[in-house]
């Protein structure tokens, strides 16, 4: 960062809340240090004194500089106190995690960890956590409890500032703001949190250990491949070999049983859907630890630019959009409201033809269906083919083009096809000579990558190549990470239009609103993500689809509803003794 | 860059934060100004197309060749011979056109078809052969031996399958590449050393 773009702000705060934050419930400020740069000044202000201020004792307007570690905690506490946010938000978090992406970072990401990064040692890391948790506990305090949360607050803000001396030559700031601004608008999503059913939620916790026992019953009558509460890997090879499922293996032969697998094969073979829930279930869904506040909202740490992708990465446990589908049937609005769900259509597919900017993929985007688009320009059905008259080819190409967009390779496509590896390779190949522009701008994206050590997104969120490079990765980087951009830039746009966000999920957003301001809502959301996608594609749009749940309605995953239905079968079952 | 037209930004504060021009923001993502890849081709087979290979025989005269060429059977080696040498080798040379191909995958060959003799005569797999070549210049096609029939059997591909994309190469530069270690341009080359003998 060049020191003329520092000089820009008359005013540079460095600040740090200690607060406590129950589990789905909204932050609660314990203390505030604010230290400015260039004067010195230092502020510390306790509880008592915060919640009788109307505004933030520090300059929050265009000519200051609010700089943080993790900033939406930061704007958590203003959105608390009713407090308006910063104009310039710097949160060195984030900037640390682009300065890092991709490589290691021995101490992980915590402020410590920044630090140690650059060679300092701040307090000890012990230490830190002691203040934690004492903050966590929450009070009353004791006036030695106060002088040391404050004493380790201001601790915190003189790293801060030592960390943005070491950071600021490698803080891009234009971009290093609107990643703040990002933050911001992450504070007012996680401060909204998603309504939940809490009274079904409470029946599922209560009789979950019952309801696990009666899903494996049910489960396995059909499947037959549990012994007991242990999923049986011999069991399930004959289940495979019954259904006639070619199931993915490992290099050593053994089936390859994770998730991600389950996931990709219950796409392609609907009954295994079941069973990949029922995993899910059983081995990641801890139903206690899902955060619910006292205001019936599930509420998380949404973890912004976690993923490499610089994507969100939420607790699974705690976020009800974790992978257990079912489940995000307690998603309910509340009496009088109603939700709606906006994704873009084909997003990855459409960032991929406008930033590669390949006239055929435009044209198949633009055509509604790229998918049979795909097939008619590659001149294997006809021009005047239909989702109906080419049902089955178009789930080929429908395969083909995803297969591409995972970087998937023609052995893995063929199985997903049910087809000869030849069959599947010519798919690919024809995929390749169809939107050759598409394939040369993603190769020079790799190529690039390999030469140059590093990849970026429009926006310059940033992948460092590590030692072990994986093409793969590298090739989907440009369309994940400018998903990325997108969504967090809808964000920045919906809440700032007035949109109440409940939630971002990977290329969605969640939104609430009365019901006679439903219409209007949904019209302004998906304007805000059309703009966010004309934004990073520079002046392509991408289009939305939406789906709404009005009170009494729950949010449903399609995915999700055999296993819900069975679940609320076997609630229903226990209730009725 | 499309024919969609740019929505103006609603928002007031979108309006007023200057440093929040997100067009000004935009980083490139033609990676191809830095990345300065090119494919370097550095080996063209010699062979007939496979069997399975959809294929397409370069169109232009300036990539075709007739000569003669030695054909070592038990190594499956072709070598390219200088035409002054073609009298030290009776018998053995023969006389071939060597067609430019490219496959679906992209991959250049080069495949020898035998021509015929000083008597006209033509066996019918290469006369097949010839005629596949041929086809081959407007079509892709797939050629394999029928062994009852003595001859190729030519598949036309009926899918409006796109133009190949020929290397930016000139047909010196493919033989050069295609022969670089199959090139006899002296008497002494060890293979007309053990043709005569001598070694």
């Amino acid at each position: 960062m060049k020191q003329s773009t520092l000089s820009q702000f008359k005013e540079i705060w460095f600040v740090d809340f200690e607060f406590s934050s129950p589990p789905g419930g909204r932050s609660v400020p314990i203390c505030l240090v604010a230290l400015e740069m260039k004067t010195g000044k230092t502020l510390r202000t306790w509880q008592d004194d915060l919640q009788y201020m109307t505004e933030p004792p520090y300059s929050i307007g265009p000519d200051s500089l609010f700089a943080a570690y993790y900033a939406s905690a930061e704007m958590s506490c203003h959105l608390t106190l009713r407090w308006p946010m910063p104009e310039n938000v710097l949160d060195l978090f984030v900037e640390f995690r682009n300065l890092t992406n991709g490589r290691q970072t021995p101490c992980g990401n915590s402020l410590l960890g920044a630090l140690a990064w650059f060679g300092f040692k701040s307090i000890d890391a012990s230490e830190k956590d002691g203040m934690r948790d004492l903050a966590i506990r929450g009070g009353p305090f004791t006036w030695d409890e106060k002088i040391a949360l404050l004493n380790y607050c201001e601790s915190d803000v003189q790293a801060l500032h030592g960390l943005f001396l070491q950071m600021a030559p490698f803080i891009d700031m234009p971009r290093a703001l609107l990643r703040g601004r990002y933050m911001k608008s992450l504070a007012k999503i996680e401060h909204n949190g998603i309504p939940i059913d809490t009274k079904i939620l409470n029946q599922f916790r209560k009789n979950w250990g019952v309801i696990q026992e009666n899903l494996i019953k049910k489960i396995n009558n059909e499947y037959g491949i549990f012994d007991g509460l242990t999923f049986k890997r011999t069991f399930f090879e004959n289940w495979l070999k019954k259904t006639r499922i070619p199931w993915p293996r490992l290099e050593s032969g053994a089936l390859d049983l994770k998730d991600d697998t389950f996931r990709e094969m219950a796409r392609t073979f609907p009954e295994v859907a079941p069973l990949r829930e029922l995993r899910v279930s059983l081995s990641q869904m801890r139903l206690s630890k899902l955060a619910v506040g006292k205001d019936g909202r599930n509420r998380c740490l949404l973890s912004a630019f976690s993923a490499r992708t610089g994507r969100n990465q939420p607790s699974n446990s705690q976020f009800i959009f974790g992978p257990a589908v079912w489940l995000r049937g307690v998603i309910k609005p509340n009496s009088g409201f109603a939700l709606a769900y906006l994704d873009w259509s084909q997003q990855e597919f459409g960032i991929a033809a406008a930033l590669s900017e390949d006239n055929l993929m435009i044209e198949a985007y633009l055509s509604g269906d790229p998918y049979l688009e795909f097939g008619k320009q590659a001149g294997i059905v006809p021009s005047h083919a239909t989702k109906d008259s080419h049902r089955a080819q178009r789930e080929q190409f429908k395969a083909c083009v995803l297969a591409v967009q995972y970087g998937m390779g023609a052995e893995s496509l063929a199985q997903r096809l049910g087809q000869p590896v030849i069959y599947a390779r010519e798919l690919l190949q024809l995929h390749r000579s169809t939107y050759k522009k598409f394939w040369e701008w993603s190769d020079a994206a790799v190529d690039h990558a390999m030469l140059y050590g590093k990849l970026w997104t429009v926006f310059g969120w940033t992948i460092h190549i590590g030692k072990n490079p994986n093409p793969r990765s590298l090739r989907n980087f440009p369309m994940q990470a400018n998903g990325a951009e997108m969504l967090r830039i809808a964000c920045c746009y919906a809440t700032e239009r007035g949109i109440k966000v409940c939630a971002p999920i990977h290329d969605a957003i969640l939104i609430e609103a009365p019901l006679e301001e439903l219409h209007s809502k949904v019209a302004a959301a998906q304007e805000a993500m059309s703009d966010a996608s004309d934004t990073v594609l520079d002046g392509f749009k991408l289009r939305t689809d939406v789906k709404i749940i009005r009170y009494p309605d729950r949010y449903m995953d399609r995915r999700g509803v055999k296993m819900w239905e069975t679940v609320w079968d076997i609630v229903e079952r226990i209730a009725n003794g | 860059m499309t024919n969609q037209k740019k929505m103006p930004k609603t928002s007031d504060a979108e309006k007023e934060n200057k440093i929040f021009d997100l067009t000004k923001l935009r980083l490139s993502q033609d990676f191809s100004e830095t990345a300065g890849v090119k494919k370097v081709i550095l080996t063209i087979p010699t062979r007939k197309p496979g069997r399975q290979d959809f294929f397409r025989v370069h169109l232009s005269d300036d990539y075709y060749l007739e000569t003669a060429v030695l054909e070592l059977k038990e190594e499956r080696e072709t070598y390219l011979i200088d035409p002054d040498l073609w009298h030290e080798l009776p018998g053995e040379i023969i006389p071939k056109a060597l067609f430019t191909t490219i496959n679906r995958q992209g991959v250049l060959t080069i495949w020898p078809v035998r021509l015929p003799g000083p008597d006209g005569r033509h066996d019918s797999w290469n006369r097949s052969a010839l005629e596949a070549a041929q086809m081959a210049k407007k079509n892709w096609i797939r050629m394999a031996a029928n062994m009852s029939l003595g001859a190729y059997e030519i598949y036309k591909a009926v899918a409006e399958l796109p133009e190949p994309e020929w290397p930016d190469m000139t047909f010196q530069k493919i033989i050069e590449i295609a022969f670089k270690d199959n090139f006899i341009r002296r008497p002494d080359h060890p293979v007309i050393r053990q043709l005569r003998g001598e070694l």
